[in-house]
């Protein structure tokens, strides 16, 4: 009972997802309110219909709707985004509030990785997400619709998006070989080569499953920041699903993708398979979800990403990059980010789209013209700038059009005589130019230039030499791999460690905010595998907690609450959160924020709550902090103060390679 | 929707009833709908937005849902919701205050409302919306009146210090009120001393409810210039319809061995087996089959009343407060004149029972005992009320009310003088309606309030009770002298000094009495106080939430706070001053870790054993 839309003001459905039991429920509801049974509406205009009476009172009353709960525990939470409303519903007790808006918080970031700026012009983004064309539409929403249930699969059984960090494989050496392989010959290869057609390879990395083996940048790029990272993992995960290791999910995810995959195999076999109360178009729709993204047409053609850049003078979201993503063997995946050629006028773009959002901030206030030349918001300069940017635009299409005439138009009212000058006449031109610069922005980063373009991208052939060249080099570590991305590190492995050391000590994890990676012992929570926690059982009883145990720490944080022991049935359970500088001094604690209780959820993928701690922290400015997390879960009759000491022992260790036990 | 933006201090931001039906076409008006709203002084258009939005989108999730909306929550405030037929209750609280709590708000308030009123469907049939209202005020400031913060969080029955008071001294109001409860009319009763518990053999929950009238008859009395003196609204003896649900009944109905561990009905050894009969009976109250054997229990325990009470010697005990000072103020203390009017009353009764119309002619009545015959009659007008149990209480009050004008002298009188009364005494249209939210009609009862100065006995009695003035003579009998001599010892308690509280801060929440201790003052500012309420509030949502936890240890930049609870209490600790002097890494010398050892120790003294 599950599910999740986005609505625009006037309570138009741009994008749902929902599960079966819920378009069941949906259904039946509708038919019960219909009079005559001519056959059911589309289902996203059943929806909107339902959800009408919450999206039009969401826009009446000024402080809006956050969440309601029933007396059957069905749980919405809504979140305004701009112009577009998010809602997601659970009513199967699966999902916590917090868990539902982060759902809302991941899709929000989703949108962002994939249409970029777009999203910053409520009209634009409208159109986007709901495209006219029936067939378009069903197509973009099955590629977000199985997005979401990759994140929700992953954020149900990896522990990395559970604590929404990265984690690495872990054998130095092995990474050590792989990351001077593909600085030394695979991106400097490729990056030579004819073949990439003014592509630059910034950043290369192989996965295993979701782990990452090795992680290499050119010198010239900007760091990926662990929220893009770990979107692209998902992406990643949802072009080629980690269905080799279905044995070693819990039972029910397992039976639900056997189905998926069993539905998969009947739609390639062109049967459809029949659900009840399901109408010709969702039909559609569910079929194509298996079929139509899964493998994209051409599977040379790159998937456009917007991802954070941070330059010299500043940082620059949503900045267009190429992302190949190769199948090396089933669950191992090489990862290629490219620069495309025109990506400096994304830069430009950006600067005026903020230059007129504060333009319009002050004209709002009722401020005026900005009076000195000296201010940071100079007309004159942004006057003289804008036009050389439109001369330099070739001037090719109808966009280009528009905003030549736009800007003319601004530039008669705010700059002549005879105009109105700036005052709050000015804001619905300001609001104009917005929009046709993110409409220039989408025209060269979105429309047509992916499959029609065949000149802007990494030749096919190039493609097949890097998936060879990687494929050569491990091929004899490929079964090692796979197993080791599965135990990582397990209790078992270390048994005197853990006897001897750590007596008690059940499982943890550490997180290390600034690099965005963990370390934990992996749950395996299968019949067929044993670890030391006992069979399935035990171990899912194990990871239940250990997940219920991330939720608490995340909601005393946001309250700002850094230290955290709980002595619950069996168990004693510690979080602590600390922060260091480079040299490893450790600093003294500060006041954490207090937020709201609708405050973007605690983690990196969506949103990097880490930053604003980290920046809290610290004591003097250009210092660096670094941030620590540490969670341990200990059989509860260990005497406090040896859980204490583990806790200690485990906090200095794990992050000094030389002092390292796991390493 | 300004008053949600500005920094409100104030827990509770709204309240408001809708009632849904009244707002049913296109053009119909939402305020129409509107029962009563807090703030009163919220602009109309303000009132008719919310109630408008949030039952409106109520209704729509709900249906979405097939089930009542229950929390709704805006950026800036939080809405604890009850949905019932077509009414629309909303709380609104600040966004600190614990979810779980402005639901248990809420719930409390409109408990409150059918304990005193009855059913809710049937007082708005029955009266304006204004008198109504000015009862949803009454409840409100009383729910909202805690000493504390934390009493918001944590609802509890305040209670005297019982670390201050001689054990005897509630020994002793034990006894009274098993002395009261021999008289098989009165189901439970509690001993109340300037608006705390001193001792009651209630529940909690309902303990409470039943504290809202006598601290309100506190608060009056303490307003008139402090006099002892018997007023016509505060006299020594006082009744009031109340109304039960049927498992409150049954609680106070269930032999006492039954209840859990309270300690003051336990020792209740001599309740006689005609009670255990009765309530066997009573609380089978919504089949009709047990119809039949009800009057005649109920004539036996008249008559088994009865007897001890022909003979006037004892009369005397009726009149009002004679061992005060005050009997000076009650100019003709006749030791008949109690029994008179209610004999009466229980003519008014046999009237009603009749022809509700009746019941002015029935005020010139005579005087004289009840018979059995009038027990029967009266048993007669029990069952016919059954269907209409507002019906009944409110002719007895009424009836109550009557004698009051005459009487002027604190004899027996209504503490609701209240004008809407009179409409009430209407026959009900429809008298089977009953709509209680928990779907089950409730029990007409009434309390029996007897002051001696700021000490009170309240007992709920059964209806009869109030007509039946041997089972009164007798409970006053009984308790009289003991009250005084109580109400005395009390009096001579000092206060406990405020304010040595000691370097620490503590709340300790016994939840199977509902009792609260703390040394948080409840005075504004205080830093390190809010800090404490605050992870207290944290804390027990999360110990409601997680029924394994046992304990906390949580801690920020400033303070550290550690919780533990068992079933059967809540203890939260923090220790003042000491700088936190810690990194946030693990530390064994950390001062937060030795919270438990400290909260241990340090509470022993205030009778809390975490051991």
């Amino acid at each position: 009972m599950k599910c999740l839309l986005i609505a625009s003001e006037s309570a138009e459905v741009l994008f749902h997802w929902s599960d079966r039991e819920y378009r069941q429920n949906i259904q039946e509801k509708y038919g019960v309110s219909q009079e005559e049974g001519e056959g059911l509406p589309a289902f996203e205009d059943i929806l909107s219909t339902l959800f009408a009476p919450i999206i039009i009172s969401c826009s009446t009353l000024e402080d809006s709707y956050t969440s309601f709960t029933t007396e059957n525990n069905h749980i919405y939470v809504l979140h305004q985004f701009d112009e577009c409303l998010y809602i997601a519903v659970n009513g199967d007790g699966e999902e916590k509030e917090d868990d539902l808006r982060r759902k809302l918080y991941v899709l929000k970031k989703m949108v962002e990785v994939m249409f970029g700026m777009v999203t910053l012009s409520g009209n634009l983004l409208r159109k986007e997400l709901r495209p006219q064309d029936t067939e378009q539409r069903a197509r973009l929403w099955n590629y977000l619709q199985s997005l979401l249930e990759t994140y929700s699969l992953l954020r149900e059984n990896d522990q990395s998006f559970l604590v929404e960090a990265v984690e690495r494989l872990i054998h130095p050496q092995l990474c050590e070989l792989c990351i001077e392989f593909l600085e030394r010959r695979l991106v400097q290869q490729l990056n030579s080569s004819v073949e990439r057609a003014g592509e630059e390879v910034l950043h290369a990395f192989v996965l295993v499953h979701t782990k990452l083996l090795a992680f290499y940048s050119s010198r010239n790029a900007s760091i990926l920041s662990p929220s893009d990272l770990l979107a692209l993992i998902v992406m990643a995960q949802n072009m080629y699903p980690s269905n080799v290791d279905l044995d070693d999910m819990s039972p029910e995810v397992s039976n639900g993708l056997t189905l998926f995959f069993g539905l998969l195999e009947k739609a390639g076999r062109g049967e459809t398979p029949v659900f009840e109360f399901v109408d010709p178009e969702i039909q559609m729709a569910e079929d194509s979800l298996h079929t139509l993204e899964i493998n994209p047409p051409d599977p040379a053609s790159p998937r456009r990403v917007f991802l954070e850049v941070s330059h010299k003078d500043g940082l620059y979201p949503m900045m267009p990059h190429s992302m190949y993503c190769l199948s090396l063997w089933p669950g191992i995946t090489l990862v290629l980010l490219t620069k495309i050629s025109s990506s400096a006028l994304a830069i430009s773009v950006y600067k005026y789209l903020e230059d007129f959002d504060k333009l319009e901030k002050r004209l709002h206030e009722g401020h005026g013209a900005p009076a000195s030349a000296r201010s940071p918001l100079n007309m004159q300069d942004i006057r003289s700038k804008m036009d050389k940017f439109i001369k330099s635009l070739e001037p090719h299409d109808l966009q280009y059009a528009q905003l030549q005439n736009v800007w003319a138009e601004f530039k008669s009212r705010a700059f002549s005589r005879a105009g109105s000058g700036f005052n709050k006449d000015l804001i619905p031109w300001c609001k104009n130019m917005k929009t046709q610069l993110c409409g220039i922005y989408r025209q060269c980063f979105l429309t047509g230039s992916l499959s029609a373009d065949v000149t802007h991208r990494l030749s096919a052939g190039l493609q097949e030499r890097a998936q060879a060249m990687v494929r050569e080099k491990l091929v004899d570590w490929k079964d090692f791999l796979l197993v080791k991305s599965k135990r990582n590190i397990t209790m078992v492995s270390y048994p005197f460690l853990f006897l001897n050391d750590f007596p008690g000590l059940v499982h943890f994890i550490c997180v290390d905010r600034a690099t965005g990676q963990m370390i934990a012992p992996s749950l395996n929570i299968t019949e067929r595998t044993t670890s030391e926690l006992g069979k399935g059982p035990v171990a899912n009883y194990i990871k239940n907690k250990v997940w219920a145990l991330v939720r608490t720490t995340r909601r005393y944080l946001q309250k700002g609450y850094s230290t955290v022991t709980l002595r619950d049935g069996d168990f004693y359970f510690c979080y602590f959160l600390w922060f260091e500088n480079e040299t490893g001094y450790k600093l003294q604690p500060v006041d954490i924020p207090v937020l709201a209780d609708d405050s973007p959820p605690i983690g990196m993928l969506a949103y990097d709550y880490y930053k604003l701690l980290r920046y809290y922290s610290k004591n003097h400015k250009g210092e660096n902090v670094k941030c620590y997390e540490l969670l341990t879960v200990h059989l509860g009759v260990i005497p406090t103060e040896i859980i204490l000491q583990h806790c200690r022992q485990l906090a200095s260790k794990l992050w000094e390679p030389s002092r390292n036990p796991l390493l | 929707m300004a008053e949600l933006k500005s920094p409100d201090t104030r827990r509770c931001r709204y309240f408001f009833l809708y009632d849904g039906s009244k707002v049913r076409g296109e053009g119909d008006p939402t305020r129409d709908g509107i029962c009563y709203f807090y703030p009163e002084e919220t602009p109309m258009d303000k009132q008719d937005l919310l109630c408008g939005q949030l039952a409106g989108v109520g209704r729509c999730v709900s249906e979405l849902s097939s089930s009542a909306v229950r929390i709704l929550r805006l950026r800036r405030c939080k809405f604890a919701i009850r949905m019932k037929d077509d009414f629309f209750w909303a709380l609104g609280c600040s966004m600190e205050v614990p979810t779980v709590s402005v639901c248990e708000l809420l719930d409390h308030l409109i408990d409150l409302f059918c304990f005193y009123n009855g059913s809710v469907r049937q007082s708005y049939q029955l009266n304006s919306k204004e008198t109504l209202a000015a009862e949803w005020a009454r409840y409100l400031s009383h729910v909202l009146s805690g000493p504390s913060e934390l009493h918001y969080i944590l609802q509890s029955v305040r209670t005297l210090d019982l670390t201050n008071v001689d054990p005897l001294l509630l020994l002793k109001a034990a006894l009274i009120l098993q002395a009261c409860q021999r008289c098989p009319l009165v189901l439970a009763g509690c001993v109340l001393f300037r608006g705390r518990v001193v001792s009651t053999q209630m529940p909690p929950q309902l303990t409470i409810k039943v504290m809202v009238h006598e601290s309100e008859t506190y608060a009056k009395t303490q307003r008139s210039s402090g006099r002892s003196t018997p007023t016509s609204d505060g006299g020594p003896v006082s009744a009031t319809a109340v109304f039960l649900t049927p498992s409150e009944l049954q609680y106070l109905q269930s032999a006492p061995v039954d209840k859990i561990s309270s300690s003051h009905s336990a020792p209740e050894k001599d309740a006689p087996p005609k009670k255990t009969r009765l309530s066997r009976t009573l609380s089978d109250i919504p089949s009709s089959e047990s119809t039949p054997s009800r009057p005649a229990s109920c004539q036996s325990l008249q008559r088994a009343s009865f007897s001890p009470h022909t003979s006037s010697s004892e009369d005397s005990v009726f009149s009002p407060a004679p061992s005060q000072g005050s009997s000076a103020d009650s100019p003709n203390p006749s030791p008949l004149s109690p029994i008179r009017r209610f004999s009466y009353g229980g003519n008014a009764h046999e009237a009603e029972g009749g022809t509700p119309d009746s019941l002015h002619s029935g005020g010139g009545g005579v005087s004289q005992m009840p018979s059995e015959r009038d027990g029967s009659a009266f048993e007669e007008s029990l069952h016919l009320s059954r269907g209409a149990a507002s019906e009944m209480t409110d002719c007895g009050n009424a009836a109550f009310r009557d004698e009051k004008t005459p009487a002027g002298e604190g004899g027996v009188c209504c503490l609701k003088p209240r004008g809407h009364k009179a409409e009430m005494r209407q026959p009900p249209s429809g008298s089977c309606s009953f709509d209680s939210l928990e779907e089950s009609p409730l029990v007409s009862m009434a309390l029996y309030v007897h002051r001696v100065n700021s000490l009170v006995l309240a007992l709920l009695v059964e209806p009869c009770f109030m007509g039946d003035s041997a089972s009164m003579e007798e409970v006053n009998h009984s308790s009289l002298a003991s009250l005084n001599g109580l109400e005395a010892h009390l009096r001579a308690i000092s206060p406990a000094a405020p304010g040595a509280a000691g370097p620490y801060l503590f709340a300790h929440y016994d939840s199977v009495q509902s009792t609260l201790t703390t040394n948080v003052s409840g005075r504004p500012g205080g830093a390190s106080e809010y800090l404490f309420v605050r992870a207290t509030s944290l804390l027990h949502s999360h110990f409601f939430d997680t029924e394994t936890l046992q304990e906390a240890i949580i801690r920020s930049a400033g303070t550290a706070v550690y919780g533990t609870r068992s079933v059967a209490q809540e203890t939260y600790f923090q220790q003042h001053g000491g700088s936190m002097r810690n990194s946030g890494i693990p530390n064994q010398q950390d001062s937060a870790f030795s919270l438990p050892s400290k909260a241990r120790h340090r509470l022993l003294k205030h009778g809390v054993n975490l051991l």
